[in-house]
Protein backbone atom coordinates (compact mmCIF):
# COMPACT_ATOMS: atom_id res chain seq x y z
CA UNK A 1 0.00 0.00 0.00
CA UNK A 2 0.56 3.38 -0.57
CA UNK A 3 2.58 4.91 2.31
CA UNK A 4 1.07 8.73 2.42
CA UNK A 5 -1.91 8.78 4.67
CA UNK A 6 -3.32 12.02 4.07
CA UNK A 7 -2.65 14.83 1.74
CA UNK A 8 -4.03 18.24 1.66
CA UNK A 9 -4.07 20.53 -0.84
CA UNK A 10 -5.07 24.65 -0.49
CA UNK A 11 -7.55 23.49 2.06
CA UNK A 12 -9.92 26.08 3.23
CA UNK A 13 -12.74 25.75 5.93
CA UNK A 14 -15.42 27.96 7.87
CA UNK A 15 -17.58 26.99 10.52
CA UNK A 16 -21.22 28.33 9.48
CA UNK A 17 -19.39 29.61 6.45
CA UNK A 18 -18.92 32.83 8.45
CA UNK A 19 -16.17 31.74 10.71
CA UNK A 20 -12.73 31.17 8.86
CA UNK A 21 -10.74 28.21 10.74
CA UNK A 22 -8.27 27.05 8.15
CA UNK A 23 -7.24 29.40 5.61
CA UNK A 24 -5.31 27.46 2.88
CA UNK A 25 -3.72 24.55 4.63
CA UNK A 26 -1.33 22.07 2.69
CA UNK A 27 -0.54 19.12 4.73
CA UNK A 28 1.15 15.63 3.71
CA UNK A 29 1.58 12.92 6.34
CA UNK A 30 3.05 9.44 6.10
CA UNK A 31 2.39 6.13 7.37
CA UNK A 32 4.13 6.00 10.30
CA UNK A 33 5.26 9.12 11.21
CA UNK A 34 4.75 11.26 14.11
CA UNK A 35 3.36 14.71 13.98
CA UNK A 36 2.51 18.01 16.41
CA UNK A 37 0.48 20.35 15.73
CA UNK A 38 1.36 23.40 18.25
CA UNK A 39 -0.35 27.19 17.55
CA UNK A 40 -2.08 29.69 19.37
CA UNK A 41 -5.95 29.21 20.91
CA UNK A 42 -8.05 29.74 17.93
CA UNK A 43 -5.58 28.82 15.03
CA UNK A 44 -7.43 26.13 14.20
CA UNK A 45 -5.55 23.00 14.92
CA UNK A 46 -8.59 21.46 16.55
CA UNK A 47 -10.43 22.23 13.25
CA UNK A 48 -7.75 20.33 11.13
CA UNK A 49 -7.58 16.94 12.97
CA UNK A 50 -11.50 17.01 13.25
CA UNK A 51 -10.96 17.23 9.18
CA UNK A 52 -8.18 14.68 9.15
CA UNK A 53 -10.73 12.05 11.33
CA UNK A 54 -13.58 13.35 8.12
CA UNK A 55 -15.74 14.94 10.60
CA UNK A 56 -15.91 18.06 8.21
CA UNK A 57 -14.87 18.58 4.98
CA UNK A 58 -12.77 21.21 3.07
CA UNK A 59 -14.96 24.19 1.88
CA UNK A 60 -12.28 24.76 -0.43
CA UNK A 61 -9.16 22.55 -1.69
CA UNK A 62 -9.39 18.81 -1.64
CA UNK A 63 -8.29 16.13 1.09
CA UNK A 64 -7.01 12.86 0.34
CA UNK A 65 -6.37 10.04 2.57
CA UNK A 66 -5.24 6.18 1.65
CA UNK A 67 -4.37 8.37 -1.75
CA UNK A 68 -8.23 8.96 -2.19
CA UNK A 69 -9.67 11.81 -2.47
CA UNK A 70 -12.01 11.87 0.64
CA UNK A 71 -15.85 13.42 -0.28
CA UNK A 72 -18.82 13.40 2.71
CA UNK A 73 -20.66 11.00 -0.13
CA UNK A 74 -18.54 8.38 0.51
CA UNK A 75 -19.33 8.07 4.09
CA UNK A 76 -23.14 7.04 3.04
CA UNK A 77 -21.36 3.73 1.96
CA UNK A 78 -21.44 1.73 4.76
CA UNK A 79 -18.37 -0.94 4.03
CA UNK A 80 -16.17 2.34 3.64
CA UNK A 81 -17.24 4.36 6.59
CA UNK A 82 -17.13 1.35 8.91
CA UNK A 83 -13.27 0.60 7.61
CA UNK A 84 -12.45 4.35 7.74
CA UNK A 85 -13.56 4.60 11.28
CA UNK A 86 -11.21 1.20 12.15
CA UNK A 87 -7.99 3.13 10.38
CA UNK A 88 -8.42 6.81 11.93
CA UNK A 89 -9.12 7.57 15.29
CA UNK A 90 -9.68 10.76 16.86
CA UNK A 91 -9.76 11.67 21.05
CA UNK A 92 -11.71 14.92 21.02
CA UNK A 93 -10.31 18.44 23.16
CA UNK A 94 -13.31 18.19 25.08
CA UNK A 95 -13.65 15.04 26.81
CA UNK A 96 -17.45 15.84 27.69
CA UNK A 97 -18.61 15.43 24.24
CA UNK A 98 -17.04 12.21 23.33
CA UNK A 99 -18.25 10.65 26.42
CA UNK A 100 -22.43 9.83 26.32
CA UNK A 101 -23.31 6.36 27.52
CA UNK A 102 -24.80 6.12 31.20
CA UNK A 103 -21.45 3.85 32.46
CA UNK A 104 -17.65 4.15 31.57
CA UNK A 105 -17.70 0.43 30.80
CA UNK A 106 -20.04 0.94 27.98
CA UNK A 107 -18.33 3.89 26.84
CA UNK A 108 -15.24 2.73 26.22
CA UNK A 109 -17.10 -0.32 24.66
CA UNK A 110 -19.44 2.00 22.11
CA UNK A 111 -16.82 2.00 19.23
CA UNK A 112 -16.24 -1.37 19.04
CA UNK A 113 -19.79 -2.77 19.00
CA UNK A 114 -20.46 0.02 16.45
CA UNK A 115 -17.01 -1.73 14.46
CA UNK A 116 -18.86 -5.18 15.00
CA UNK A 117 -15.78 -6.65 17.18
CA UNK A 118 -16.13 -9.43 18.29
CA UNK A 119 -17.29 -10.03 22.05
CA UNK A 120 -14.19 -12.25 22.82
CA UNK A 121 -11.61 -9.02 21.02
CA UNK A 122 -13.25 -6.39 22.94
CA UNK A 123 -12.99 -7.94 26.08
CA UNK A 124 -9.40 -8.66 25.33
CA UNK A 125 -8.87 -5.01 24.39
CA UNK A 126 -10.75 -3.88 27.06
CA UNK A 127 -8.56 -5.27 29.85
CA UNK A 128 -5.31 -4.22 27.89
CA UNK A 129 -6.69 -0.44 27.68
CA UNK A 130 -7.96 -0.48 31.17
CA UNK A 131 -4.66 -1.74 32.38
CA UNK A 132 -2.40 0.62 30.28
CA UNK A 133 -4.47 4.08 31.41
CA UNK A 134 -4.93 2.53 35.12
CA UNK A 135 -8.90 3.40 35.05
CA UNK A 136 -9.92 0.24 36.53
CA UNK A 137 -11.80 1.70 39.25
CA UNK A 138 -14.27 3.91 37.34
CA UNK A 139 -15.41 1.23 35.09
CA UNK A 140 -18.78 1.48 36.75
CA UNK A 141 -18.68 5.02 37.60
CA UNK A 142 -20.75 7.57 35.26
CA UNK A 143 -18.32 9.29 33.40
CA UNK A 144 -20.13 12.27 33.72
CA UNK A 145 -19.42 12.22 37.53
CA UNK A 146 -15.88 12.30 36.96
CA UNK A 147 -13.20 14.81 36.92
CA UNK A 148 -11.57 16.17 33.93
CA UNK A 149 -8.44 14.50 34.29
CA UNK A 150 -10.22 11.06 34.54
CA UNK A 151 -12.81 11.73 31.50
CA UNK A 152 -9.69 12.72 29.74
CA UNK A 153 -8.53 9.25 30.53
CA UNK A 154 -11.54 7.47 28.86
CA UNK A 155 -12.04 9.53 26.11
CA UNK A 156 -8.30 8.12 24.84
CA UNK A 157 -9.26 4.79 26.53
CA UNK A 158 -12.43 4.66 24.51
CA UNK A 159 -10.57 5.51 21.04
CA UNK A 160 -7.97 3.26 22.02
CA UNK A 161 -9.90 0.17 22.30
CA UNK A 162 -10.34 0.20 18.27
CA UNK A 163 -7.07 0.01 17.47
CA UNK A 164 -6.80 2.43 14.86
CA UNK A 165 -4.01 2.69 12.76
CA UNK A 166 -4.06 6.37 12.48
CA UNK A 167 -4.26 7.81 16.08
CA UNK A 168 -5.07 11.56 16.30
CA UNK A 169 -5.64 13.30 19.58
CA UNK A 170 -5.91 16.75 20.38
CA UNK A 171 -4.18 17.89 23.65
CA UNK A 172 -4.50 14.86 25.30
CA UNK A 173 -2.01 15.77 27.95
CA UNK A 174 -4.21 18.86 29.35
CA UNK A 175 -5.08 19.12 32.66
CA UNK A 176 -3.38 15.66 33.42
CA UNK A 177 -0.73 15.07 36.41
CA UNK A 178 2.78 14.97 35.72
CA UNK A 179 2.59 11.07 36.22
CA UNK A 180 0.06 10.36 33.83
CA UNK A 181 1.25 12.75 31.39
CA UNK A 182 4.31 10.28 31.86
CA UNK A 183 1.98 7.38 30.57
CA UNK A 184 0.37 9.03 27.80
CA UNK A 185 3.77 10.14 26.05
CA UNK A 186 4.72 7.00 26.67
CA UNK A 187 2.50 5.31 25.32
CA UNK A 188 2.29 7.23 22.25
CA UNK A 189 5.60 6.37 21.75
CA UNK A 190 5.18 2.59 21.92
CA UNK A 191 1.66 2.59 19.57
CA UNK A 192 4.36 4.37 17.02
CA UNK A 193 7.50 2.11 17.23
CA UNK A 194 4.32 -0.05 16.36
CA UNK A 195 3.59 0.65 13.45
CA UNK A 196 1.03 3.24 13.56
CA UNK A 197 0.89 6.93 12.62
CA UNK A 198 0.49 9.44 15.72
CA UNK A 199 -0.89 13.05 15.30
CA UNK A 200 -1.31 14.91 18.70
CA UNK A 201 -2.67 18.57 19.27
CA UNK A 202 -0.68 20.03 22.20
CA UNK A 203 0.16 23.57 24.11
CA UNK A 204 3.29 22.06 25.66
CA UNK A 205 5.93 22.30 24.23
CA UNK A 206 7.89 20.16 26.97
CA UNK A 207 6.69 17.40 25.22
CA UNK A 208 6.63 17.67 21.49
CA UNK A 209 10.59 16.57 21.12
CA UNK A 210 9.78 13.40 22.10
CA UNK A 211 5.72 12.80 20.27
CA UNK A 212 6.75 14.48 17.03
CA UNK A 213 9.57 14.21 14.45
CA UNK A 214 7.58 16.33 12.49
CA UNK A 215 5.86 19.69 14.13
CA UNK A 216 3.68 22.18 11.99
CA UNK A 217 3.47 25.48 13.61
CA UNK A 218 -0.26 26.84 13.30
CA UNK A 219 -0.60 31.13 12.90
CA UNK A 220 -2.79 33.57 13.62
CA UNK A 221 -4.24 33.84 10.10
CA UNK A 222 -4.96 29.92 10.11
CA UNK A 223 -2.07 28.53 8.20
CA UNK A 224 0.71 26.33 8.72
CA UNK A 225 3.34 29.09 8.87
CA UNK A 226 6.19 26.24 9.26
CA UNK A 227 6.64 22.68 9.46
CA UNK A 228 9.87 20.84 10.30
CA UNK A 229 12.22 18.53 13.23
CA UNK A 230 11.17 19.71 16.47
CA UNK A 231 14.79 20.52 17.16
CA UNK A 232 14.83 23.50 14.87
CA UNK A 233 11.45 24.62 15.51
CA UNK A 234 11.94 24.97 19.59
CA UNK A 235 15.04 26.73 18.78
CA UNK A 236 13.50 29.64 16.93
CA UNK A 237 12.61 31.85 19.42
CA UNK A 238 11.37 34.44 17.01
CA UNK A 239 9.07 32.02 15.36
CA UNK A 240 7.66 30.59 18.93
CA UNK A 241 7.26 33.94 20.17
CA UNK A 242 5.09 35.44 17.04
CA UNK A 243 2.82 33.23 17.19
CA UNK A 244 1.81 33.11 20.88
CA UNK A 245 3.69 29.60 21.93
CA UNK A 246 6.23 31.57 24.53
CA UNK A 247 6.07 34.79 25.88
CA UNK A 248 9.23 36.87 27.37
CA UNK A 249 9.25 36.42 30.81
CA UNK A 250 11.08 38.96 33.38
CA UNK A 251 12.11 38.21 36.92
CA UNK A 252 14.24 39.64 39.48
CA UNK A 253 16.92 37.61 40.71
CA UNK A 254 19.02 39.11 43.61
CA UNK A 255 18.89 42.24 42.21
CA UNK A 256 19.37 42.21 38.59
CA UNK A 257 16.46 42.01 36.10
CA UNK A 258 16.61 39.76 33.37
CA UNK A 259 14.33 38.14 30.36
CA UNK A 260 14.09 34.85 29.19
CA UNK A 261 11.39 33.36 26.92
CA UNK A 262 8.88 31.34 29.30
CA UNK A 263 7.44 28.68 27.96
CA UNK A 264 3.77 27.96 27.98
CA UNK A 265 3.14 24.79 30.32
CA UNK A 266 -0.17 22.92 31.24
CA UNK A 267 -2.45 24.74 29.35
CA UNK A 268 -5.69 24.32 29.56
CA UNK A 269 -8.97 25.19 28.95
CA UNK A 270 -12.80 23.37 28.45
CA UNK A 271 -15.66 24.20 26.13
CA UNK B 1 -33.77 43.47 51.62
CA UNK B 2 -30.66 42.83 49.07
CA UNK B 3 -29.37 39.95 51.28
CA UNK B 4 -32.98 38.71 51.45
CA UNK B 5 -33.64 37.94 47.85
CA UNK B 6 -29.97 36.99 47.28
CA UNK B 7 -30.64 34.23 49.54
CA UNK B 8 -33.77 33.41 48.79
CA UNK B 9 -32.39 33.00 45.03
CA UNK B 10 -29.58 30.79 46.33
CA UNK B 11 -31.82 28.45 48.26
CA UNK B 12 -34.34 28.16 46.10
CA UNK B 13 -31.81 27.44 43.27
CA UNK B 14 -29.54 25.19 45.15
CA UNK B 15 -33.01 23.52 46.82
CA UNK B 16 -34.11 22.98 43.77
CA UNK B 17 -31.42 21.70 41.93
CA UNK B 18 -30.87 19.35 44.37
CA UNK B 19 -34.37 17.81 45.02
CA UNK B 20 -33.88 16.96 41.18
CA UNK B 21 -30.88 15.36 41.34
CA UNK B 22 -32.09 13.19 44.08
CA UNK B 23 -35.30 12.16 42.60
CA UNK B 24 -33.69 11.50 39.16
CA UNK B 25 -30.35 10.02 40.02
CA UNK B 26 -30.23 8.79 43.14
CA UNK B 27 -29.49 4.93 42.77
CA UNK B 28 -29.28 4.78 46.28
CA UNK B 29 -32.18 1.47 46.29
CA UNK B 30 -30.72 0.14 43.07
CA UNK B 31 -26.95 -0.14 44.48
CA UNK B 32 -28.62 -2.31 47.29
CA UNK B 33 -28.29 -6.05 47.69
CA UNK B 34 -31.89 -6.96 48.25
CA UNK B 35 -33.96 -9.33 45.77
CA UNK B 36 -35.14 -7.60 43.16
CA UNK B 37 -31.81 -6.02 42.71
CA UNK B 38 -30.17 -8.93 42.13
CA UNK B 39 -32.45 -10.40 39.45
CA UNK B 40 -31.19 -10.48 36.07
CA UNK B 41 -32.82 -6.64 34.59
CA UNK B 42 -34.62 -8.65 31.50
CA UNK B 43 -36.61 -11.53 33.63
CA UNK B 44 -37.41 -8.16 36.62
CA UNK B 45 -38.71 -6.17 33.45
CA UNK B 46 -40.99 -8.98 31.62
CA UNK B 47 -42.25 -10.58 34.97
CA UNK B 48 -43.14 -6.93 36.31
CA UNK B 49 -45.19 -6.10 33.07
CA UNK B 50 -46.96 -9.64 33.50
CA UNK B 51 -47.62 -8.56 36.68
CA UNK B 52 -49.02 -5.09 35.68
CA UNK B 53 -51.04 -6.52 32.81
CA UNK B 54 -52.87 -8.97 35.42
CA UNK B 55 -53.71 -5.64 37.78
CA UNK B 56 -54.97 -3.87 34.77
CA UNK B 57 -57.16 -6.38 34.00
CA UNK B 58 -58.30 -7.98 37.41
CA UNK B 59 -61.87 -7.02 38.46
CA UNK B 60 -62.01 -8.20 41.56
CA UNK B 61 -60.77 -5.83 44.76
CA UNK B 62 -60.16 -8.77 47.16
CA UNK B 63 -57.42 -10.12 44.43
CA UNK B 64 -55.73 -6.67 43.48
CA UNK B 65 -55.50 -6.34 47.23
CA UNK B 66 -53.75 -9.91 47.11
CA UNK B 67 -51.50 -8.63 44.33
CA UNK B 68 -50.64 -5.10 46.02
CA UNK B 69 -49.85 -6.88 49.30
CA UNK B 70 -46.94 -9.17 46.99
CA UNK B 71 -46.13 -5.74 45.92
CA UNK B 72 -45.06 -4.49 49.04
CA UNK B 73 -43.90 -7.60 50.27
CA UNK B 74 -41.31 -7.49 47.31
CA UNK B 75 -39.99 -4.35 48.15
CA UNK B 76 -39.18 -5.08 51.93
CA UNK B 77 -37.68 -8.31 51.11
CA UNK B 78 -35.44 -5.71 48.94
CA UNK B 79 -34.05 -3.64 51.76
CA UNK B 80 -36.51 -0.46 49.94
CA UNK B 81 -37.60 1.58 53.17
CA UNK B 82 -41.52 0.89 53.39
CA UNK B 83 -42.50 4.61 54.31
CA UNK B 84 -40.07 5.87 51.56
CA UNK B 85 -42.14 3.50 49.09
CA UNK B 86 -45.98 4.35 50.54
CA UNK B 87 -45.07 8.12 50.02
CA UNK B 88 -43.44 7.60 46.29
CA UNK B 89 -46.51 5.95 45.14
CA UNK B 90 -49.67 7.47 46.79
CA UNK B 91 -48.41 10.88 45.70
CA UNK B 92 -49.90 9.56 42.31
CA UNK B 93 -53.60 8.72 43.92
CA UNK B 94 -54.91 12.09 44.39
CA UNK B 95 -54.06 13.03 40.73
CA UNK B 96 -55.79 10.05 39.27
CA UNK B 97 -58.54 9.98 41.88
CA UNK B 98 -59.31 14.01 40.79
CA UNK B 99 -59.90 12.99 36.89
CA UNK B 100 -61.62 9.75 37.05
CA UNK B 101 -62.46 8.42 40.44
CA UNK B 102 -64.41 10.99 41.83
CA UNK B 103 -66.59 11.34 38.97
CA UNK B 104 -67.15 7.74 38.80
CA UNK B 105 -68.49 7.89 41.93
CA UNK B 106 -71.85 9.77 40.96
CA UNK B 107 -74.89 8.49 39.27
CA UNK B 108 -74.34 10.24 36.22
CA UNK B 109 -71.71 8.03 35.23
CA UNK B 110 -72.48 4.93 37.57
CA UNK B 111 -76.05 4.25 37.28
CA UNK B 112 -77.19 1.73 40.42
CA UNK B 113 -78.26 2.11 43.89
CA UNK B 114 -78.33 5.39 45.75
CA UNK B 115 -76.18 4.85 48.84
CA UNK B 116 -75.50 8.92 50.16
CA UNK B 117 -77.80 11.59 48.41
CA UNK B 118 -76.86 15.29 48.56
CA UNK B 119 -77.57 18.73 47.70
CA UNK B 120 -75.21 21.18 46.27
CA UNK B 121 -75.88 24.56 44.74
CA UNK B 122 -79.38 23.39 44.21
CA UNK B 123 -77.85 20.23 42.20
CA UNK B 124 -78.75 16.62 43.73
CA UNK B 125 -75.84 14.50 44.14
CA UNK B 126 -76.45 10.66 43.96
CA UNK B 127 -73.17 8.37 45.26
CA UNK B 128 -74.33 4.92 44.04
CA UNK B 129 -73.17 1.52 45.69
CA UNK B 130 -71.67 0.51 41.96
CA UNK B 131 -70.23 4.18 41.88
CA UNK B 132 -68.07 3.78 45.15
CA UNK B 133 -67.35 -0.03 44.48
CA UNK B 134 -65.77 1.09 40.90
CA UNK B 135 -64.22 4.24 42.48
CA UNK B 136 -61.94 1.94 45.02
CA UNK B 137 -61.53 -0.26 42.36
CA UNK B 138 -59.69 1.80 40.65
CA UNK B 139 -58.30 3.57 43.29
CA UNK B 140 -56.78 -0.09 44.07
CA UNK B 141 -55.99 -0.97 40.40
CA UNK B 142 -53.60 2.46 39.92
CA UNK B 143 -51.92 1.95 43.53
CA UNK B 144 -51.04 -1.14 42.35
CA UNK B 145 -49.97 -0.60 38.99
CA UNK B 146 -47.71 2.26 39.94
CA UNK B 147 -46.24 0.54 42.98
CA UNK B 148 -44.85 -2.64 40.77
CA UNK B 149 -43.68 0.36 38.64
CA UNK B 150 -42.01 2.82 40.82
CA UNK B 151 -40.49 -0.86 42.67
CA UNK B 152 -39.04 -1.55 38.96
CA UNK B 153 -37.30 1.56 38.32
CA UNK B 154 -36.21 1.87 41.64
CA UNK B 155 -34.28 -1.05 41.89
CA UNK B 156 -33.00 -1.18 38.59
CA UNK B 157 -30.09 1.08 37.50
CA UNK B 158 -30.87 3.74 35.01
CA UNK B 159 -28.65 2.05 32.47
CA UNK B 160 -29.88 -1.63 33.17
CA UNK B 161 -33.47 -0.50 32.02
CA UNK B 162 -32.04 1.00 28.72
CA UNK B 163 -30.28 -1.46 27.91
CA UNK B 164 -33.16 -3.89 28.43
CA UNK B 165 -35.53 -1.83 26.26
CA UNK B 166 -32.75 -1.99 23.55
CA UNK B 167 -32.57 -5.79 23.77
CA UNK B 168 -36.65 -6.22 23.88
CA UNK B 169 -36.52 -3.66 20.68
CA UNK B 170 -38.30 -1.19 21.62
CA UNK B 171 -37.18 1.60 18.97
CA UNK B 172 -33.73 2.50 19.37
CA UNK B 173 -34.86 6.29 18.78
CA UNK B 174 -37.33 5.89 22.34
CA UNK B 175 -34.36 4.80 24.15
CA UNK B 176 -31.79 6.94 22.76
CA UNK B 177 -33.84 10.23 23.64
CA UNK B 178 -34.56 8.89 27.14
CA UNK B 179 -31.06 7.88 28.22
CA UNK B 180 -29.61 11.23 26.15
CA UNK B 181 -32.72 13.17 27.85
CA UNK B 182 -31.62 11.90 31.25
CA UNK B 183 -27.77 12.60 30.76
CA UNK B 184 -28.40 16.05 29.41
CA UNK B 185 -30.81 16.99 32.65
CA UNK B 186 -27.62 16.09 34.98
CA UNK B 187 -25.29 17.81 32.67
CA UNK B 188 -27.34 20.78 32.89
CA UNK B 189 -27.37 21.20 36.17
CA UNK B 190 -23.82 20.75 36.44
CA UNK B 191 -23.88 23.82 34.14
CA UNK B 192 -26.21 25.63 36.05
CA UNK B 193 -24.49 25.12 39.28
CA UNK B 194 -20.87 25.57 37.81
CA UNK B 195 -22.24 29.06 36.09
CA UNK B 196 -23.91 29.71 39.55
CA UNK B 197 -20.59 29.18 41.36
CA UNK B 198 -18.63 31.31 39.20
CA UNK B 199 -20.56 34.02 38.80
CA UNK B 200 -20.70 34.13 42.91
CA UNK B 201 -16.94 33.82 42.53
CA UNK B 202 -16.61 36.88 40.32
CA UNK B 203 -19.02 39.27 41.67
CA UNK B 204 -19.18 38.21 45.47
CA UNK B 205 -22.25 37.43 47.20
CA UNK B 206 -23.48 40.52 47.00
CA UNK B 207 -25.79 40.59 43.31
CA UNK B 208 -28.41 42.86 43.24
CA UNK B 209 -31.29 40.93 42.46
CA UNK B 210 -32.27 42.63 39.01
CA UNK B 211 -29.09 42.12 38.42
CA UNK B 212 -29.36 38.22 39.31
CA UNK B 213 -32.21 38.31 37.58
CA UNK B 214 -30.60 39.34 34.29
CA UNK B 215 -27.78 36.90 34.82
CA UNK B 216 -30.29 33.85 35.25
CA UNK B 217 -32.01 35.16 31.85
CA UNK B 218 -28.75 35.13 30.19
CA UNK B 219 -27.45 31.98 31.13
CA UNK B 220 -30.50 30.55 30.42
CA UNK B 221 -30.69 31.38 26.70
CA UNK B 222 -26.82 30.47 26.64
CA UNK B 223 -27.74 27.20 28.07
CA UNK B 224 -29.58 26.89 24.98
CA UNK B 225 -27.10 27.48 22.39
CA UNK B 226 -24.69 25.91 24.26
CA UNK B 227 -26.66 22.77 24.27
CA UNK B 228 -26.97 22.85 20.64
CA UNK B 229 -23.44 22.94 20.05
CA UNK B 230 -22.73 19.94 22.51
CA UNK B 231 -25.41 17.85 20.40
CA UNK B 232 -23.85 18.48 17.47
CA UNK B 233 -20.10 17.33 18.99
CA UNK B 234 -21.20 14.87 20.38
CA UNK B 235 -22.88 13.23 17.12
CA UNK B 236 -19.62 14.40 16.03
CA UNK B 237 -18.08 12.22 18.39
CA UNK B 238 -20.24 9.04 18.50
CA UNK B 239 -19.86 9.49 14.24
CA UNK B 240 -16.06 8.87 14.63
CA UNK B 241 -16.07 5.99 16.37
CA UNK B 242 -18.11 4.34 14.32
CA UNK B 243 -21.93 5.44 14.75
CA UNK B 244 -24.13 5.00 11.80
CA UNK B 245 -27.70 5.29 13.21
CA UNK B 246 -28.09 2.14 14.99
CA UNK B 247 -26.50 1.70 18.03
CA UNK B 248 -24.75 -2.14 19.45
CA UNK B 249 -25.46 -2.91 22.60
CA UNK B 250 -24.02 -5.34 24.44
CA UNK B 251 -25.77 -7.91 25.46
CA UNK B 252 -24.20 -9.25 28.83
CA UNK B 253 -26.56 -10.04 31.03
CA UNK B 254 -26.79 -13.35 32.34
CA UNK B 255 -30.30 -15.57 33.84
CA UNK B 256 -29.36 -17.96 36.75
CA UNK B 257 -31.63 -20.55 38.44
CA UNK B 258 -32.58 -17.82 40.87
CA UNK B 259 -34.15 -15.81 37.98
CA UNK B 260 -35.77 -18.76 36.21
CA UNK B 261 -37.17 -19.76 39.27
CA UNK B 262 -38.68 -16.02 39.63
CA UNK B 263 -40.05 -16.31 36.36
CA UNK B 264 -42.37 -19.55 36.78
CA UNK B 265 -43.22 -17.92 40.32
CA UNK B 266 -44.80 -14.79 38.30
CA UNK B 267 -46.35 -16.72 35.62
CA UNK B 268 -47.85 -19.63 38.45
CA UNK B 269 -49.33 -16.48 40.38
CA UNK B 270 -50.66 -15.18 37.01
CA UNK B 271 -52.33 -18.58 35.74
CA UNK B 272 -53.41 -19.01 39.37
CA UNK B 273 -55.19 -15.46 39.50
CA UNK B 274 -56.90 -15.68 35.89
CA UNK B 275 -58.14 -18.74 37.17
CA UNK B 276 -59.65 -17.30 40.45
CA UNK B 277 -61.23 -14.53 37.92
CA UNK B 278 -62.83 -16.45 35.82
CA UNK B 279 -64.25 -18.68 38.45
N1 LIG C 1 -18.38 25.53 16.30
C1 LIG C 1 -17.78 26.65 15.85
N2 LIG C 1 -18.50 27.66 15.35
C2 LIG C 1 -17.91 28.78 14.88
N3 LIG C 1 -16.60 28.99 14.89
C3 LIG C 1 -15.81 28.04 15.39
C4 LIG C 1 -16.35 26.83 15.89
N4 LIG C 1 -15.33 26.06 16.33
C5 LIG C 1 -14.20 26.77 16.10
N5 LIG C 1 -14.48 27.97 15.54
C6 LIG C 1 -13.52 28.98 15.14
O1 LIG C 1 -12.57 28.37 14.29
C7 LIG C 1 -11.25 28.82 14.59
C8 LIG C 1 -10.34 27.65 14.83
O2 LIG C 1 -10.80 26.93 15.95
P1 LIG C 1 -10.10 25.63 16.49
O3 LIG C 1 -11.02 25.03 17.48
O4 LIG C 1 -9.67 24.79 15.36
O5 LIG C 1 -8.83 26.24 17.24
P2 LIG C 1 -7.69 25.52 18.06
O6 LIG C 1 -6.41 25.82 17.40
O7 LIG C 1 -8.03 24.11 18.29
O8 LIG C 1 -7.73 26.32 19.43
P3 LIG C 1 -7.49 25.82 20.93
O9 LIG C 1 -6.05 25.83 21.19
O10 LIG C 1 -8.17 26.88 21.71
O11 LIG C 1 -8.11 24.49 21.05
C9 LIG C 1 -11.38 29.75 15.77
O12 LIG C 1 -11.24 31.06 15.31
C10 LIG C 1 -12.76 29.52 16.31
O13 LIG C 1 -13.31 30.73 16.77
MG1 LIG D 1 -8.49 22.98 19.89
Amino acid sequence: MDSQIFELRNVHFSYLGKFPALCGIDVEINRGEKIAVIGANGSGKSTLLQMLDGLIFPGQGQIKVFGKELKESDFQDADFSENFRKKIGLVFQNPDVQLFCPTVREDILFGPLQLGMKKKEIEARLEEVVGILGINGLLERSPHQLSIGEKRKIAIASTLIINPDVLILDEPTAGLDPLTTRHIIELLIDENAAGKTIITSTHDLHIVEEIADRVFVFSQEKKIIRSGNPCEILDDIQLLEDNNLIHVHSHRHTGKTHTHPHQHLEHHHEG
Amino acid sequence: MKRHSNNFIEHSLIGTLDFLKESLFAEEFALKKGFLQLLDPRIKVLTFLLLIIQAVLIKNILILFYLYALCLLLAAISRINLGFFLKRTWVFIPLFSLVIAIPALFSIFSPGEALVTFKLLSIKFVITQQGLSGAALFVMRVITCVSFAVLMSITTKHFELLKVLRIFKVPQVFVMIAGMCYRYVYLFIGIIENTYLAIKSRTGTRIHYKRGQQIVAWNIAYLWSRSYCLNEQVYQAMLSRGYTGEPEVLNDFRARIKDWLWLFCVLGICAFLFYLSRR
